[in-house]
This record gives structure tokens, C-alpha cells and sequence, in this order.
């Protein structure tokens, strides 16, 4: 079976230097993030990379105060699901963003969390 | 398809056992043929054991046949285990009914069990996120309670549901737990004691959260000239569904407070039962979290869209109320041993049904329905009747 277009450790590479990416469908079009392996929309696997925008609304979030212990020194922090302008939803740790402030609907902007050899993906403020 | 009905139920007590996992097995097993004097582990032809993760928590694989041998069954028709994380147990109970249903199988036993507390308590934590995408979730930190907790912000921001309505549910199943003597927490809980517990995950707090809990449960499923002849009372399957919406959260629906799925599993064993939400008297869903409660009355249809914080807020999910839900406690209450849990609400369904439920005895109970979920995409129900048709 052929490579994925884009990888795992390729989405993080871009990621970490700014760029989220998705995938785009050769096929029918259908727009994919995280990386799949068929087109849910068609099961072709024609993907091609596409750069998206970094924009989006809180589709939902929630404040982990109770967190795993690889992270119990962050909390309280908060993750969120966003959809993105271009209609795909993707989770990420809010940064920068009061706690209190947050909301579903709340605009905001991609960026990059990188901690030594980790990228995670981050949301700021718009 | 043959009829197909429960004739024998049991469980362990739920908690934090220093009971080993086939301590647990045996514990459910023995609970179980005591209530079926009938049968004789020689009689099943057939094992079914749900269990999601003995190979991290027990050490043990190779589980059906171990827990075969531990209650001297010897199958000669289905011999199985499923492993459907959370709903692992009623997944067993629909290959259970399905072979029997088929003719393939006259007799079959389905045992959930789990053994999920560990010495090293961070070993639980770590275990239960094998259940969420390992690449994509579990590497920011998600656990269970942050998923279900995006759906109750989003039920918030949507229809006004309140973190008071959000407590309600923890209260109702602290409460019902409390006259059942197997579930993990016996003591009840007032509002201002479910308000003023941990936030675990915003606007989820500790005693709106389901506990980690070993446990182990047994049902003995029988084909209708079977059932009848071992008891008088046979507790009958009307109806069985079962969807998937996807695995990763970013699968499902950006809108997490609608659970598509659900509605789809819930239609499917309406529709092969020929009976409506408003006839079922009462219900065992899965309350893993509070909010998923609350979404299970609007998704079965016990109430309208948005409409479910009132529903618990005015006791119409209680004794008294329009359909009695989560007489046994709950996964809040009785605690989520994972395998252990949807045949533990079959065990429930069974004594309420026979009218054997004592102190939590919903009152003319005729029909009842399961739900068991292992994430917001993907759910099984189950309706059963104290009438085969
Ligand atoms: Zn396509």
C-alpha cells in the first residue's frame, strides 16, 4: 500500500513551523483532518496535502483540572475542539486565553505548542 | 429468529476490591446459577465474557476459556469473549441472544468482568486511555472526562442546561445506589455535596463522574422452550440495536451534545420490539458522566431535544416520574467496571422485571430498556419485557 500523502511526522514538522495542513480528496473533493487513510466521503485514497488558514470558532472546550500525570503540572489548562474556517474540526491546548473568557463560539487562531523534540497543537487568541 | 430470554442474573459487589479477577468471576458466576436453580454449569452450552483490558490489569489473555474452566462450564456451541471497551458487556449479550435466536445455541451464559484498580493507582488512569485514539487524543492529555465534558458545554451553551441539572443526575443515582448493596457507593449525596465536589473537568465534578471499579456480573440467556421450562418468569428480549458514528472525537459531529447514534441504536430496537420510549417503564442507561444521562433521555426519546434538564430537575426520571432511569444506581452510583457494566444492567432489568428488586422495586415494571455506550459515537440498546411479545 502506498505512503499516505502526508504522515503523522510530517503533519507535526509542518505544524511545528506554523502550518496546519489537512488533506484534500483527488477524487470528490472531501477535506480531512487529521490524516486518514480512506476518503470517508468516497473510500478513494487520492489524498493530496492542502495548507488551511489556522481560524476557526470553539466547537466545545472544557478546563481539565484533574489531568493525567504527564500533564498534572499544566492544570488547570484547558483543550478545545475547533472547527476551522474551512469546515473541519480539529482538538487543540488553549494558550493565552483566560480560562473565564472561554466559550463555544469564541474565535480563534492555530499555533503551535513546542516543547524540546514535542509539537502539539495549540489555539491562541484570534 | 427463535425467542430468546434471561433466566438467571447475578453480580459481585462493585468497588475497590482486593478480590483478584477470577476472584470477581467467581463471585458473579456463583451469584448468578444461585438465582437459576435449574441450570448446572454443564447445562450451558455456551460462554460469552466480556472483558476489555485483563491483559494490562490481570496479565491474563486466552480469557473465555480461563473463566470456562473457573465455573466448570464446558461449551459445546459458542465459547467467546468481546472486547467493545466500554460496551464490551452488551456486545456480549447480542452474540449470546443471536446464536440462540439462530438455533445454534440453547443455553448460553454472558459474564462482564473487570478488575480496573491497580496498586500503582496511576496504572488505572493510564490503562483506561488505551480507549481514545492513541496518536491523535490520547497525546493531549484526553481522557474520558474531557470528551464528555465538551458535550456538556456544548448542551449548556445550546439549550441552557445548568451545572445544578448537571448535579441532579449525581444526586438521583448516589440516592438509588444507596438501597443497592453490590454498588460502589452506598452513602447518597445531597445537591450541595455533588455541587461542592472536585472539578475533574469543567462542568464535570467528581460525583457527576463514574468511579473506577472492579466488579463482575452473569446473565444466563435461554431459548424460549428452554426458558420455560426453568422458571415461571422468564424476562424476555423484545428488541436489540446497535450504531457507530466513529471512533476519533474529530469523527463525529462538531456538535458533541447531538448523539446521532444513539437515536439510530435506540430506533432500531423500538422498532423490532413494536413498542415506544414513552411504554418503557424504566431504564439502565450509561451514565458515565452526568451529561450523558441527560443526552440519553433526549436521544431515546424520553423527552424532546434541549429538554432534559428539566426532565431530571422535575423527578421525571425518577420513581414517580414518567420512566424510572438508573434504579440501580448507575455507572455514578454502582461504579463502571468496564466488561462488567452492561451485563450488570441486564442483571438489574432482570430482578426489576420479576418484581425481586425489593427496596428499589420500580412498581409495575413490564418493560425496560438497556443502554451501553463506549463513546459518544457508538451505542448498543437492549428492550426486554416480562411479556415475550
Ligand atoms: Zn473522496
Amino acid at each position: 500500500m502506498a505512503e499516505p500523502v502526508i504522515t503523522l511526522r510530517h503533519f507535526f514538522e509542518r505544524a511545528r513551523a506554523g502550518q496546519l495542513t489537512g488533506v484534500r480528496c483527488r477524487k470528490c473533493g472531501e477535506l480531512a483532518i487529521p490524516p486518514k487513510e480512506l476518503c470517508p466521503a468516497c473510500y478513494e485514497r487520492a489524498w493530496e496535502p492542502v495548507p488551511l488558514g489556522g481560524e476557526g470558532t470553539i466547537a466545545s472546550y472544557t478546563v481539565i483540572r484533574v489531568a493525567p500525570r504527564a500533564f498534572m503540572a499544566d492544570a488547570p489548562y484547558a483543550v478545545a475542539a475547533v472547527k476551522l474556517t474551512e469546515g473541519v474540526s480539529i482538538l487543540g491546548r488553549i494558550v493565552d486565553i483566560p480560562l473565564e473568557r472561554l466559550a463555544v463560539g469564541l474565535p480563534v487562531r492555530f499555533r503551535p505548542i513546542v516543547r524540546n523534540s514535542q509539537t502539539a497543537i495549540g489555539f491562541g487568541p484570534a | 429468529m427463535r425467542r430468546v430470554a434471561l433466566v438467571g442474573a447475578g453480580v459481585s459487589k462493585f468497588g475497590v476490591r482486593k478480590a483478584t479477577y477470577r476472584d470477581l468471576v467467581w463471585e458473579a458466576g456463583k451469584a448468578c446459577f444461585d438465582s437459576v436453580p435449574g441450570v448446572k454449569p454443564k447445562d450451558l452450552d455456551g460462554l460469552v465474557v466480556g472483558s476489555v483490558m485483563p491483559e494490562r490489569t490481570a496479565f491474563q489473555s486466552h480469557i473465555s476459556s480461563m473463566v470456562a474452566e473457573a465455573l466448570g462450564i464446558r461449551p459445546s456451541a459458542l465459547s467467546a469473549r468481546t472486547e467493545h471497551m466500554c460496551a464490551s458487556g452488551t456486545v456480549g449479550i447480542r452474540y449470546a441472544y443471536a446464536f440462540i435466536a439462530a438455533g445454534l445455541a440453547d443455553l448460553v451464559m454472558v459474564l462482564g468482568v473487570e478488575k480496573l484498580n491497580q496498586p500503582v493507582a496511576d496504572e488505572a488512569v493510564l490503562n483506561m486511555g488505551t480507549g481514545v485514539d492513541r496518536e491523535w487524543e490520547a497525546a493531549f492529555g484526553l481522557t474520558a472526562p474531557p470528551c464528555f465534558a465538551f458535550a456538556a458545554q456544548r448542551h449548556m451553551a445550546e439549550y441552557g442546561t445548568t451545572e445544578e441539572q448537571l448535579a441532579m443526575v449525581g444526586v438521583k443515582n448516589h440516592t438509588h445506589a444507596a438501597k443497592n448493596p453490590s454498588a460502589h457507593f452506598t452513602k447518597g449525596a445531597t445537591l450541595d455535596q455533588v455541587l461542592g465536589s472536585r472539578m475533574i473537568a469543567s462542568p464535570l465534578r467528581l460525583f457527576m463522574c463514574s468511579p473506577i471499579t472492579d466488579g463482575a456480573a452473569a446473565v444466563v440467556l435461554a431459548s424460549e422452550t428452554r426458558a420455560r421450562a426453568l422458571t415461571d418468569t422468564p424476562v424476555w428480549i423484545r428488541g436489540t440495536g446497535q450504531a457507530l458514528d466513529g471512533f476519533q472525537l474529530s469523527s463525529l459531529h462538531e456538535d458533541y451534545a447531538h448523539w446521532p447514534a444513539l437515536k439510530r441504536a435506540a430506533q432500531a430496537a423500538y422498532q423490532m420490539a413494536a413498542v415506544g420510549p414513552h411504554e418503557i417503564d424504566l431504564a439502565e442507561v450509561h451514565d458515565c458522566f452526568s451529561i450523558a444521562e441527560l443526552i440519553a433521555y433526549e436521544e431515546l426519546g424520553f423527552c424532546h431535544k434541549g429538554e432534559a434538564g428539566p426532565f431530571v430537575a422535575e423527578g421525571r426520571s425518577d420513581y414517580g416520574g414518567d420512566v424510572v432511569v438508573n434504579p440501580r444506581g448507575g455507572l455514578i452510583g454502582c461504579g463502571h467496571p468496564l466488561g462488567a457494566t452492561g451485563v450488570a444492567q441486564a442483571a438489574e432489568v432482570f430482578v426489576q422485571l420479576r418484581g425481586e428488586a425489593g427496596a428499589r422495586q420500580v412498581p409495575a415494571a413490564a418493560l425496560a430498556l438497556t443502554h451501553n455506550n463506549s463513546g459518544m459515537g457508538e451505542h448498543v440498546v437492549m428492550i426486554y419485557g416480562k411479556e415475550p411479545a
